[in-house]
C-alpha cells in the first residue's frame, strides 16, 4: 500500500533542498596542516595540554588503525575516503578551548543563535524565549526548541574544540561533571582513565580506532552515586570549516542510582564536498542507574544531485554495568548523506535493560544503515527495539540490528519492531536483523509487520462520529507513541512533526 | 574485528584443490564444461567463505569444514523404498545413476553424466556470485545426476521420487528438473547416506506457465556426514510452488533455496522443519526474489533445537523496483531446548518497490509454560506433555501438504527423530 499524502507532505518538507542550516561562519581558524600522522596526533595532544598517558594512549589506537581495513558489510556506498586529505584539528582562534562564556567570540555566539541555541545563561533562566539580536535571522520554526525552555546546559562543540559549557556551577553544586571531555582530561585523569575505552575499546572497529587516535573534543558526564541530574544536558555539535573532519568522543558515567537525561544534536554548512564525522561515544551505567540519550541527527545530508554531505560514521555503545541498570537511546535520524551508526546496549547486569527507539528519515540520494545491538549477558535483562524508517527520493534506508542471549543470560527478553516505508519506487527499505540465542528460557520475538490499520479499530473510532481521516490520524498516533513517550518533553518541535509521520502503508 | 589476515589454505581447501587436479581427466565433459570447472576451481582457490561473507555468516565454512574424505565410498549403497509406493523412482548411488529411462508417460529423464560429455550442460554450471562456494564445489565436480523433464499440460500422479544415496566417500550431483506450461507434478527429493561423506547436491526446477509443482525434500544423512545442498526455482506467470523441507541428520549441513517470480502471478509456499540435535550445524539460507509484480509468497521455518546442536535459518526477501503488489510474509520460530543449544536467525527484507506489503517475524523460545500448564493439570506428566507441544508446533507444518501418504510418511520419521532425541 503507498504512502498516505500527510506523510509524504511532512518527508518533503525536510527534504534534502530544505536544510536550514547550511551556513557558514566567517571566523579565523587555527588548523593542523591535512594529513594524519603521529606527528599531528602529538599535534593535537599538545594543543590540548594533554597529559603523556593520553599521548601514549593515542598513538597506540593510530598504530592499531593502521593495521585495519575498512568495513564493508554496511550497505552504503561511496568512493574511498582519503584520510590523508582532512584536517584533523581545526579551532576558532579567538576561543581556542573551552572559555567562560564572557571570553567567548560573539560571532560563535551569534553561530549558536542562529541555530536556535543561545548559551546565554542570563538570557535562558530570564526565559527569554526571543531575544530580539538574535532572533532575527533564526530559521523558522526554532523558535521554541528544547534548548530554550530554559532547563538545559549545553557544552556547544565547535569544529574540533568546545567553546563553551553552561551552567557548570549550577550542575556542580549537585555533584555533578559537565564539562568539555579535553577538560575531563586534564582535571580528573582519574574517571577518564578507568572509563574510557572501557565500552568501546580502542581496537573496537575502523572509526573507533580513528576516532580513538585523533579525538578532539567532545562531553564529559559524571553523575555520582544517588543524584538526579536537575537538569537535562546537551551537546551541540557543529561542523563549520571545509576539509576538516570532526571526531567527538562522548564519555557519560552514571554512578549507584544516578540518573541523566543527555541531548545531542548537530549540524553542518552546505557544501560540495563530503566531511568525516567519526564520533564515539561510551555510556557506564553501575547499579540501579539510568541513561537516556536522545539524538537529533541533522548533519548536512547533501544537495539533491546527492554532492556533498556528512559521513556520519558513529560508534555508540552503552554497558549496564550494574544490576537494575538501564540505558535507553532515542534517534530522530534525518540529516547526513551517509549515517552508518548502531547505538547499544550491553546489558551485564542482572535484572538490567536495554532499550533503543528510532526513527530515521532519508530523502534525495541519503543512505542510512543505523539499527542497534542488544547483547544479554546477565540473568533477566530486557531490550526494546522500535525502529521506523522512512525512505523516500533514491535513498537506501537499512535497519540493521542484533540481539543475541549468551549462555548465562537466562529470562532474557527481547521485543523488536521495526517497520518502513517507501515513498516513490526510486528508493528503498532493508531490514537486516540478526538473531542469537543460547539461552533455552530466552525469549526474544521480532517482528516487522505492515501498520496497516485494522478495520475493526476504524470502525471502532468512526462509530463513534469521528470521520475516517481524523479516525486514522488518532490510530496511528497511538501507534507511535512508543516513541514519542521515550522523548525528553522539551523535545525540538521539528522532531515532535517527524515522529508524528504515519507509516500507514509501511512495508514491513 | 577487522585485522587484515592473510589468507592460508586450510587442509580441507588444499585437499579439494589437489583432488581437482587428480580426478580432473576422470570427470565427464570437455571442452565448454571443463572451461566452467576450472572457474570453478579457481573460486576454491580464493578460499572458502568465512563468517565475514555476509552469506555465510553464521556458517564459517572455513572453519567448519575441517576435513575432506576420500573419493572412493565405503561400500555399496541400495535404493530406498519411496515414500509413496509407486513413485517413479530414480536413484543416483554413490554418485552415479542407475535408472535410464522412464517408465511414466510424459516424464522425459536422462542422466546428467551425458549431458556433460556432449557439453549442453555446460551453461547451467554457471555461478551465483562470489560466495556461491556450493555451486563452485559442485560445479567443479559433478559427475552425474538426472535431467527430468515433464511435458506440458500433463498431471503426474504419483510423485517422481529423486534420491541421493551415499555411503561414505563423495558423491557431487545435480538434479535439474523442467516442469512444462500447465504441468502438475510432485517431487520427492531425498538425502540419505551411511558413514563420513560429503555430498554437494544442486537442484534445478524451472516452472512453465500455469505448472503447479510440490517439491518435498527430505534430508536424513547419518550425523557424520557434511551435505551441502541448493535448490533453485525458476517460477513462470502464474504457476505454483509448494516447496517442503525436512533436516533430520548431517552433522554439517547447508541447504540453499534460492527462488526467482520470472511471471506474473506466480505464488511461492515455503515450509520447512529443521530437527537439530547431537552436535550438528544445519543452515538453511533462503534468497526469494521478487522481480515481477503481483506475486505472492509465504515462508513458515520451524525449528526444534536440543543437545549441542546450532540451527541457523537466513531468509532474505528481495522485493525489486517493479515488483509492486507484491505480497511475502516470512516467519521464522524456534523452540531452543538445551542450554548448549544455539540459534541464529536472520531474516531480511530488500524493498525497492513501494506498494507491497511485506511481513517478517522471528521468534526464539522455549516452551510456553501456560501451555504447559493446561497439559499437566489435565494429568499428563511433563516429559509426555512437552512432547506432545514440540510435536505439535512442527508437525502443523507437515499437515499443510495435501498427500496424505507423504504427511504419514514424514509424521513417521517426526515420531521417530522424538523417540531417539525427545
Amino acid at each position: 500500500m503507498p504512502a498516505v499524502q500527510e506523510t509524504i507532505d511532512r518527508v518533503r518538507k525536510i527534504d534534502v533542498d530544505q536544510y536550514k542550516y547550511g551556513f557558514e561562519t566567517e571566523i579565523a581558524m587555527d588548523k593542523a596542516p591535512k594529513g594524519l600522522s603521529e606527528e599531528i596526533i602529538r599535534f593535537i595532544s599538545a594543543k590540548k595540554d594533554e597529559p603523556d598517558w593520553m599521548l601514549e594512549w593515542r598513538l597506540e589506537a593510530y598504530r592499531r588503525w593502521l593495521t585495519l581495513e575498512e568495513p564493508t558489510w554496511a550497505r552504503v556506498e561511496y568512493p574511498k575516503i582519503d584520510f590523508q586529505d582532512i584536517h584533523y584539528y581545526a579551532a576558532p582562534k579567538s576561543t581556542p578551548g573551552p572559555t567562560s562564556l564572557e571570553d567567548v567570540d560573539p560571532e560563535l555566539l551569534k553561530t549558536y543563535a542562529k541555530l536556535g541555541i543561545p548559551l546565554k545563561e542570563q538570557e535562558i533562566l530570564a526565559g527569554v524565549q526571543k531575544s530580539a539580536a538574535n532572533d532575527d535571522d533564526a530559521p523558522d520554526g526554532e523558535g521554541d526548541n528544547v534548548y530554550k525552555s530554559g532547563r538545559v546546559a549545553v557544552d556547544a562543540v565547535f569544529d574540533s574544540v568546545s567553546v563553551v559549557t553552561t551552567f557548570k556551577k549550577e550542575l556542580a553544586a549537585a555533584g555533578v561533571i559537565f564539562c568539555s571531555i579535553s577538560e575531563a582530561i586534564r582535571e580528573h585523569p582519574e574517571l577518564v582513565r578507568k572509563y574510557l575505552a572501557s565500552v568501546v575499546p580502542i581496537s573496537d572497529n575502523f572509526y573507533a580506532t580513528l576516532n580513538s587516535a585523533v579525538f578532539t573534543d567532545g562531553s564529559f558526564v559524571y553523575v555520582p552515586k544517588g543524584v538526579r541530574c536537575p537538569m537535562e544536558l546537551s551537546t551541540y555539535f557543529r561542523i563549520n570549516e571545509k576539509g576538516t573532519g570532526q571526531f567527538e568522543r562522548t564519555l557519560i558515567i552514571a554512578e549507584e542510582g544516578a540518573y541523566v537525561s543527555y541531548l545531542e544534536g548537530c549540524t553542518a554548512p552546505q557544501r560540495d564536498e563530503n566531511q568525516l564525522h567519526a564520533a564515539v561515544v561510551e555510556l557506564i551505567a553501575l547499579d540501579d542507574a539510568e541513561i537516556k540519550y536522545s539524538t537529533v541527527q541533522n548533519w548536512y545530508p547533501g544537495d539533491s544531485d546527492g554532492k556533498g554531505g556528512i559521513y556520519n560514521f558513529v560508534t555508540k555503545r552503552g554497558d549496564c554495568r550494574g544490576d537494575r541498570s538501564k540505558i535507553s537511546w532515542t534517534q530522530v535520524e534525518t540529516g547526513s548523506a551517509i549515517t552508518w551508526k548502531y547505538p547499544s546496549c550491553i546489558l551485564r547486569g542482572d535484572d538490567s535493560q536495554g532499550e533503543f527507539y528510532s526513527i530515521a528519515v532519508s530523502n534525495g540520494y541519503q543512505q542510512i544503515d543505523s539499527g542497534t545491538k542488544m547483547i544479554h549477558l546477565g540473568k533477566n535483562t530486557r531490550s526494546r527495539i522500535i525502529s521506523k524508517g522512512i525512505a523516500a527520493g533514491f535513498s537506501q534506508n537499512t535497519y540493521r540490528g542484533q540481539v543475541s542471549a549468551h549462555r548465562k543470560a537466562t529470562n532474557a527478553r527481547n521485543f523488536t519492531n521495526c517497520d518502513s516505508l517507501l515513498i516513490g519506487d526510486q528508493c528503498g527499505a532493508h531490514t537486516v536483523p540478526y538473531m542469537e540465542a543460547k539461552n533455552s528460557t530466552a525469549k526474544f520475538e521480532h517482528e516487522a509487520t505492515t501498520s496497516k490499520i485494522s478495520d475493526d479499530q476504524k470502525f471502532y473510532v468512526m462509530q463513534r462520529g469521528i470521520p475516517e481521516e481524523e479516525a486514522i490520524a488518532l490510530i496511528v498516533n497511538g501507534f507511535v507513541k512508543d516513541v514519542i513517550q521515550e522523548l525528553p518533553m522539551e523535545f525540538a518541535v521539528e522532531a515532535q512533526k517527524l515522529i508524528g509521520i504515519s507509516l500507514e502503508g509501511s512495508v514491513g | 574485528m577487522n585485522m587484515r589476515v592473510q589468507p592460508q589454505r586450510t587442509l580441507a581447501e588444499t585437499a579439494l584443490i589437489d583432488a581437482y587436479g587428480e580426478r580432473q581427466s576422470h570427470l565427464p565433459g570437455d571442452g565448454a564444461v571443463m572451461l566452467k570447472r576450472d572457474g570453478a576451481i579457481e573460486a576454491i582457490k580464493h578460499g572458502l567463505p568465512t563468517r565475514r561473507v555476509e552469506s555465510w555468516h553464521y556458517t564459517d565454512l572455513r572453519r567448519l569444514l575441517t576435513s575432506i574424505p576420500a573419493f572412493a565410498p565405503a561400500g555399496a549403497a541400495k535404493a530406498v523404498e519411496p515414500i509413496v509406493d509407486g513413485s517413479l523412482v530414480l536413484s543416483v548411488l554413490n554418485g552415479v545413476s542407475s535408472a535410464t529411462a522412464s517408465k511414466v508417460d510424459g516424464v522425459t529423464v536422462e542422466r546428467l553424466s551425458d549431458k556433460l560429455t556432449d557439453g549442453s550442460f555446460a551453461p547451467a554450471l554457471d555461478l551465483y556470485g562470489t560466495d556461491d562456494a556450493i555451486g563452485a564445489l559442485n560445479a567443479a565436480f559433478v559427475a552425474d545426476g538426472y535431467l527430468v523433464d515433464i511435458a506440458a499440460g500433463v498431471t503426474i500422479e504419483k510423485p517422481v521420487e529423486l534420491q541421493n544415496m551415499l555411503t561414505g566417500g563423495q558423491s557431487h550431483v545435480r538434479l535439474p528438473v523442467r516442469v512444462g506450461a500447465g504441468a502438475k507434478a510432485t517431487i520427492v527429493e531425498r538425502q540419505v547416506g551411511a558413514g563420513d561423506g560429503l555430498a554437494s547436491s544442486v537442484s534445478q526446477l524451472t516452472i512453465g506457465d500455469d505448472a503447479e509443482v510440490t517439491w518435498v525434500i527430505v534430508q536424513e544423512q547419518p550425523d557424520t556426514a557434511t551435505h551441502l545442498a541448493q535448490f533453485k526455482a525458476h517460477l513462470g506467470a502464474n504457476s505454483k510452488l509448494s516447496l517442503f523441507f525436512m533436516n533430520i541428520g548431517g552433522r554439517l549441513v547447508r541447504q540453499e533455496i534460492n527462488v526467482l517470480t520470472k511471471g506474473e502471478g506466480c505464488d511461492f509456499q515455503l515450509r520447512g522443519i529443521n530437527l537439530l540435535a547431537g552436535d550438528t550445524h544445519t543452515d538453511v539460507t533462503m534468497v526469494l526474489d521478487h522481480a515481477v509484480p503481483n506475486t505472492t509468497s509465504t515462508e513458515i521455518v520451524r525449528n526444534v533445537v536440543t543437545g549441542k546442536a546450532h540451527g541457523v535459518f537466513q531468509g532474505r526477501i528481495n522485493v525489486h523496483q517493479h515488483a509492486q503488489k507484491t505480497d511475502a510474509n516470512m516467519a521464522c520460530n524456534t523452540l531452543l531446548l538445551s542450554d548448549d543449544g544455539e540459534f541464529s536467525t536472520k531474516p531480511e527484507l530488500e524493498i525497492f518497490a513501494d506498494d507491497v506489503v511485506c511481513g517478517h517475524g522471528a521468534t526464539v523460545t522455549e516452551i510456553d509454560h501456560n501451555h504447559l500448564f493446561y497439559l499437566m493439570a489435565r494429568g499428563i506428566d511433563e516429559k509426555t506433555a512437552r512432547g506432545l507441544l514440540v510435536k505439535a508446533f512442527v508437525a502443523a507444518v507437515i499437515e499443510e501438504l495435501e498427500d496424505e501418504q507423504i504427511v504419514n510418511a514424514l509424521e513417521l520419521k517426526l515420531d521417530d527423530w522424538f523417540v531417539a532425541h525427545g
